[in-house]
């Protein structure tokens, strides 16, 4: 039992504010998952930048490494600015030529290190305990943009720590995050698979290979959509996600039916969340909202906002 | 005539205030603000009157007897679930499971109704007024489902009992549902119910119960077996 949600403002505001109405979702809904939370956001980050963020490990101190990182990325590409918040290492640098090689010389830093996002448009923020604690740290209710996916985690099968949060960046591709409530039950065989062709796993949480798959179809030529939509036969298991490139919010219920999704779509916005109460909650009482059926996927871009 | 503002009150909260108001003799409450939150007006054993003036969560009007409850916005999961008798009527849409395991009692929904809509009943009557969702009516053992609309995959799987009529068009046929001849006093009896809750009746209906197949075991019957378990 976890709680997802999903905005994304179709008015061409480049600056809704994402943060807040994800922040207020998941707090209606954080009983689901009181293990950790987290956001994804997206917005404008001027021409020619990139955001990563990168985990320094569990436990402090950090002054150290956060130095030893700055000074790798600094000798492969120019940075702007640099942020610590507790262990989230922010840096604003130029887009890297090749995002998965720059993810590999942050890594090899040193073992606690994970860049555990990187993307022009992404922002993307979690750590273990309840959303208001990720305001807290994070002050998400600031952040401003087009669209955005959130998480609030009970943990079933894997440890709970900042890596098994969520949202998921799908490594080597920027900007393509996704949050998932339910099981994927041919997790442990697609992984075999995917560490035969040589990508490294993260953490033990079955929602982390979802995006793996997503940046594999992508990475193969396969639209967004398409990949949303292979997914319901490739995966097995009792799931509903939702995932969020750089302009489009999408998601997917899976061929059971036995994880909640709830959407409403309306002139101004999209929203989807696992339970009504964190639509009533943090747009109020004026739209209708519905349950997608079984084995269906839908997707909305912010350039036009229209949904297919 | 009685208001509940839920705003700031946790389910349980609310649901002693209703008790308290029929305890003492209210027969009409009106609940604002519900904001989708779960087991409101569960376990109402009185012939009241409830309206709630928004949307509700997870199992809205559970284990009732004999009340009418009315939903002004939609529904979630479990809408009242294993209710004895009474009405319960949803202005919009209804999630996951709406009238499972009902013993009596009748429930409208005005909008669609998601999976498993009228899942393992056991009686009383349910009524979509648009389309139903996934497995409509899987393992409902008596009682009437009426679907205005379209039904989705797997309708009526493995179904004891009772029966489905469905207005629309049907996706596909779950295990061991077949269809059966509309009689006059089905007709009779549609066009009645409808009226009742001022539904226009689709021009026609086609009728789907159990095939009885699966009541016992037969190894030729192995394959749809394995599917239906």
């Amino acid at each position: 039992m976890c709680g997802i949600v999903g905005f994304l403002d179709k008015s061409g505001n480049r600056q809704a504010a994402v943060g807040q109405t994800l922040l207020d979702m998941l707090s209606a809904l954080d009983r689901r998952g009181p293990d950790s939370s987290g956001v994804a956001v997206y917005a404008d980050r001027g021409a020619d930048a990139c955001v990563l963020r990168v985990k320094l490990g569990e436990h402090g101190p950090f002054e150290t490494l956060a130095d030893l990182v700055v000074e790798r990325v600094k000798s492969l590409v120019s940075v702007s600015a640099v942020d610590v918040q507790g262990p989230s290492l922010r840096l604003v640098a130029t887009p890297p030529e090749n995002p998965e090689s720059l993810e590999r010389a942050i890594e090899a830093v040193g073992s606690s290190i994970e860049v555990v996002s990187l993307g022009s448009r992404l922002e993307l923020v979690k750590q273990v305990g309840s959303p208001a604690n990720l305001e807290a740290t994070y002050a998400v209710s600031s952040y401003v943009g087009t669209h955005g996916i959130g998480h609030t985690r009970m943990s079933t099968e894997s440890r709970v720590d900042l890596s098994h949060s969520q949202p998921f960046w799908a490594h080597g591709r920027a900007d393509v995050a996704v949050v998932h409530n339910g099981h994927i039950t041919n997790y442990h065989k697609m992984r075999r698979i995917y560490e035969q062709q040589g990508h490294r796993f993260y953490t033990g949480n079955d929602s982390e290979i979802i995006g793996l798959y997503l940046a594999d179809r992508m990475a193969q030529g396969v639209s967004f959509a398409d990949a949303l939509q292979t997914s319901l036969a490739d995966f097995d298991g009792a799931f509903s996600y939702l995932a969020a490139t750089a302009d489009s919010l999408g998601y997917v219920k899976d061929p059971f039916a036995f994880k909640p999704l709830v959407v409403t779509d309306t002139p101004a916005y999209v929203a989807i969340a696992t339970e009504e109460q964190a639509l009533r909650s943090a747009l109020g009482d004026d739209f209708p909202v519905w349950e997608p059926g079984v084995n269906t996927v839908m997707t909305w871009t912010i350039e036009n906002g229209a949904g297919s | 005539m009685k208001d509940i503002d839920c705003t700031d009150k946790t389910s349980r909260v609310i649901n002693q205030e209703i008790r308290h108001y029929i305890q003492a003799g209210e027969t009409e409450i009106h609940v604002h603000h519900p904001q989708a939150r779960h087991n409101l007006g569960v376990a109402v054993l009185q012939p009241v009157s409830l309206t709630m003036t928004g949307s509700v969560g997870y199992y809205c009007g559970g284990l009732i007897d004999g009340p009418r409850i009315e939903v002004q916005g939609s529904c979630g999961w479990g809408l009242a679930e294993s209710m004895l008798s009474g009405t319960v009527i949803v202005n919009q849409n209804a999630g996951n499971s709406a009238a499972a395991s009902i013993r009596g009692g009748t429930i409208v929904v005005r909008g669609s109704a998601s999976s498993r809509a009228g899942i393992a009943m056991k009686g009383g009557t349910l009524i979509v007024q648009g389309n139903s969702g996934y497995m409509t009516g899987f393992m409902m053992q008596k009682g009437t489902i009426i679907v205005c609309g379209d039904t989705a995959e797997a309708l009526g799987d493995s179904m004891y009992e009772g029966r489905i009529f469905v207005g629309g068009r049907i996706s596909d046929l779950g295990n061991d549902a077949v269809v059966e001849e509309v009689t006059d006093r089905d007709r009779a009896f549609l066009t009645t119910i409808l009226a009742e809750y001022d539904i226009e009746a689709p021009a026609s209906f086609q009728k789907i119960v159990s095939g009885r197949r699966l009541w016992q075991f037969d190894k030729k019957d192995f394959d749809t077996w394995r599917e239906a378990l």
